[in-house]
């Protein structure tokens, strides 16, 4: 990723990398009981949906034709976001908890998507000289966006919903924009720790206003990852890394931001 | 001392930081708040001894009210105030325990920071600066947690864990240099994040599971930075942290050993009941 040969470290790098294999090896220890919570969150999620869809067909059948509106309507506001637009007013395929696992998916992959233009313009030297530990970072933090978007997108595929590819979000044009204006690694820092400070948030807000416990624990346990990037993302810039005592809602992507 | 720090840009930077963290802390305030409320609310309908129409404060926002105000205002009320009432007990010891571990969390900063190499002339500026304020922001979340607690008519929690408080005891003895305080920290912080992370999935309102999430994700931080600077120490190159970082010298490693799960673990969680008020 550099162009330059970097500065000799006065570290082992070897002592660190063996660390960080130890703390890898727990991850994947910790990952199972992740899976066992999807895997049951998909099952319920998907149970529900068959039968709404289920009760739809009869009442559509029967010429219930307002009745059956009217049920939608009621399954769709389920999931009452706050400052969110009304889920039941969308064509949307995603309602009530499944609407806030494809926005998460979709979050997850816009994550992914900066990451890797991040790369790209680091491989092509857009960003001047991008230090080791940055790369290893934007590495790192990109395969685990990736590990939640899979998770997210598994749900979807067991309740027999079409996953989430890209990033169909309001803010992803305008994201991507500012990306391509990135010349330094501080300009992509910067923007990095937003997204991750949008996702902490909204996954703060999940914890809230998911029904499902499967769904609310999934967004339990990736919340702080996102948190951990935002801190090491705060440290890069030279901010104090942990400046809130209370990880709040306001920057949360809201579940208006979908676009499909 | 302060060799590796533009102090000004610190303190700058903290005073910043400061104003970022109140703002939160009154959001952590407002989700007890709805939750204390609900909770009390529950407990005069059990009673019996007031039937009156329940009635939303103007404070309240963010959270509950637009579900409230969306109509069935009363029964969304009622719904939540019934749910907290049938989970008091548990939500009480959550609570009790996340304040005794907040409060062990305290006193094992405010000790690190007597020691020379942590709070001392000869500790680093930027490990120094850390301890105080996560040892703060402890503080808040204990404060916290405690007047929840207070509200909802349980007894507070002045104590640390029980669990974790004599291995503290037993490891200040044994402690040599800063690294040895930076590994019991990262003990501390990643069981405290682990008993939140499980505590969400555990309390019986939306308030509380987000107040406990919003506190997870800080505790998470917390881990966060001390695993990095735990691999600079013992790689022997404290020097490297600093404030800004000079990022060309940290090695590729120092990018991922902060962030080592992708779904943060609760395999170490403290049991709910584990600092409940005997």
């Amino acid at each position: 990723v550099t162009r330059n040969r970097p500065e000799p470290m006065a570290i082992s790098e070897a002592e660190l990398t063996s660390m960080t294999r130890e703390l890898h090896d727990a991850h994947e220890s910790s990952f199972g009981g992740v899976r066992a919570t999807l895997a049951e969150f998909a099952d319920n999620l998907g149970e529900a949906r068959r039968a709404a869809l289920s009760r739809r067909g009869l009442l559509m059948g029967g010429g219930g034709i307002a009745a059956a509106a009217a049920l939608a309507a009621c399954g769709a506001s389920s999931t009452a976001l706050t400052g969110a637009t009304s889920v039941s007013a969308s064509s949307s395929a995603y309602t009530g908890d499944l609407k806030v696992v494809a926005l998460a998916a979709a979050m997850e992959n816009l994550a992914i998507t900066a990451y890797d233009g991040a790369l790209k313009a680091a491989g092509a030297g857009t960003l001047g000289t991008v230090p080791p530990a940055i790369a290893t970072f934007i590495t790192t933090a990109r395969k685990q966006h990736s590990d939640h978007a899979d998770a997210w997108n598994g749900v979807l595929s067991k309740a027999s919903l079409p996953i989430i590819t890209g990033a169909p979000l309001t803010v992803t044009d305008s994201t991507m924009a500012a990306l391509g204006k990135a010349t330094t690694v501080t300009d992509v820092a910067k923007l990095a720790l937003s997204l991750e400070m949008s996702a902490a948030a909204t996954y703060t807000f999940a914890t809230a206003n998911v029904k499902d416990a499967g769904g609310i624990m999934t967004a339990a346990t990736i919340q702080p990852v996102e948190a951990m990037h935002a801190a090491i993302l705060n440290f890069v810039l030279g901010q104090y890394p942990v400046p809130v005592s209370f990880i709040g809602t306001d920057t949360a992507v809201k579940l208006d931001a979908l676009t499909r | 001392v302060e060799r590796n720090i533009d102090v000004g840009q610190l303190r700058e930077l903290m005073s910043q930081s400061q104003d970022l963290h109140s703002d939160a802390m009154k959001l952590g305030v407002r989700a007890l708040d709805d939750y204390v409320d609900a909770a009390q609310q529950a407990r005069v309908e059990n009673s019996g001894r007031h039937r009156a129409p329940v009635t939303i404060g103007d404070r309240r926002r963010g959270f509950v009210v637009p579900a409230i105000i969306a109509g069935a205002a009363g029964a969304a009320v009622l719904g939540t105030a019934r749910a907290a009432f049938a989970g008091a007990t548990t939500d009480i010891q959550a609570l009790q325990t996340a304040a005794s571990l907040e409060n062990l969390a305290v006193a094992t900063y405010r000790t690190a920071l007597t020691l020379p190499f942590v709070g001392g002339d000869a500790a680093n500026p930027v490990v120094k600066k850390f301890a105080t304020m996560t040892m703060a922001q402890h503080t808040e979340h204990g404060t916290a947690f405690n007047a929840a607690i207070t509200k909802l008519g349980g007894r507070t929690q002045s104590n640390p864990d029980p669990r974790y408080a004599p291995v503290v005891t037993a490891a200040v003895p044994t402690i040599q240099g800063p690294g040895d305080v930076v590994g019991l920290a990262i003990t501390l912080e990643d069981v405290a994040a682990q008993t939140y992370v499980k505590n969400v999935g555990i309390v019986s309102t939306a308030e509380l599971r987000s107040l406990f999430a919003s506190v997870a994700g800080v505790e998470a931080q917390h881990k966060s930075i001390l695993l990095a600077v735990q691999a600079l120490l013992t790689a022997n190159a404290a020097d490297l942290i600093a404030l800004p970082p000079v990022l060309t010298k940290l090695p590729a490693a120092a990018g991922s050993v902060g962030i080592p799960d992708s779904f943060y673990p609760t395999d170490k969680a403290s049991p709910v009941s584990e600092g409940a008020v005997q």
